[in-house]
């Protein structure tokens, strides 16, 4: 299919949108996605370590509803959802929540920051998982509680190196 | 056809004003993955999406912190409640500056 020209208009629009996008980035683009600026590559404990210290962590069975299969045939495109049986109120509300892979060389997959504006601390997405193992969900309040649940998903063709 | 940087956003069809809604956004992105040679991770600038912020009448309601362990063509789900008409926006950011936004006008009836 051939490329339609460019008018000048559209050229303009581009060069603005290119300049308002570096303008809401207060980083610096053009080195964000080395390793460096990457977490580093290390077992979950000591990223649970990095991330929570020595707070003591509740079990969150009861709370946390994570939703993954117990099967991935493709590691690369792993569907997951998190939902915390909470209140979204500005007195008691998720503030955050945590996904990690045990078995990826760099286990935090993201980090949720709600507000009570969500009226519901639900998220979805897909993880790359690199091996069979546990993924866990750590829920931070707005007190700095944290609870947890992990759930053991087998991997049968690895996302790879992630 | 997709283009890198195409948002879509999902909402349900109906929404009852005042409700908690679900909705999904999807930006079509190779969301790169670290290569590996020989047990080690090569360093390059990897291009992945790393901020996701997700802004309803105005204001950020959520801000996802993400990296390259979220597979490709990276979808997100969350929930927000429907108080007013509004645009609801999902805004993409990635490694090497881009930014991709999507919008839907939120009717609750």
């Amino acid at each position: 299919m051939p490329e339609p020209a460019l008018t000048r208009r559209e050229v303009l629009k581009a060069a603005a949108a290119v300049g308002m996008a570096s303008a809401w980035i207060p980083r610096d683009a053009a080195a964000q996605g080395t390793l460096a600026s990457l977490a580093p590559e290390e077992p979950v404990d000591k990223t649970m370590q990095r991330l929570f210290g020595g707070r003591p962590i509740r079990d969150g069975a009861s709370v946390i509803n994570l939703d993954l299969p117990l099967i991935a045939e493709d590691g690369g495109n792993v569907a997951m959802s998190v939902e915390v049986k909470s209140p979204m109120t500005p007195q008691s509300y998720v503030k955050a929540i945590y996904v990690l892979s045990d078995k990826n060389p760099r286990p935090l997959n993201a980090k949720f920051n709600l507000t009570p504006a969500c009226g519901q601390a639900y998220v979805a997405t897909s993880l790359r998982l690199a091996d069979t193992g546990d993924v866990r969900a750590v829920a931070e309040m707005q007190d700095g509680a944290l609870v947890m649940v992990k759930r053991t998903v087998r991997v049968v063709v690895a996302g790879c190196a992630v | 056809m997709s283009a890198l940087g195409e948002v879509r956003i999902r909402v349900p069809a109906t929404i009852a004003r005042g409700s908690v809604v679900r909705a999904r956004a999807l930006v079509i992105h190779p969301n790169e993955r670290v290569e590996r040679k020989a047990g080690k991770s090569v360093d390059r600038n990897y291009r992945f999406i790393n901020r996701v912020v997700v802004n309803y009448a105005g204001q950020d309601i959520a801000e996802f912190d993400t990296s390259t362990s979220i597979g490709e063509n990276p979808t997100f789900g969350f929930a927000f409640r429907a108080s007013e008409p509004a645009t609801l926006k999902v805004i993409f950011f990635d490694t090497h500056g881009g930014r991709f936004e999507g919008a839907v006008e939120v009717k609750p009836a």
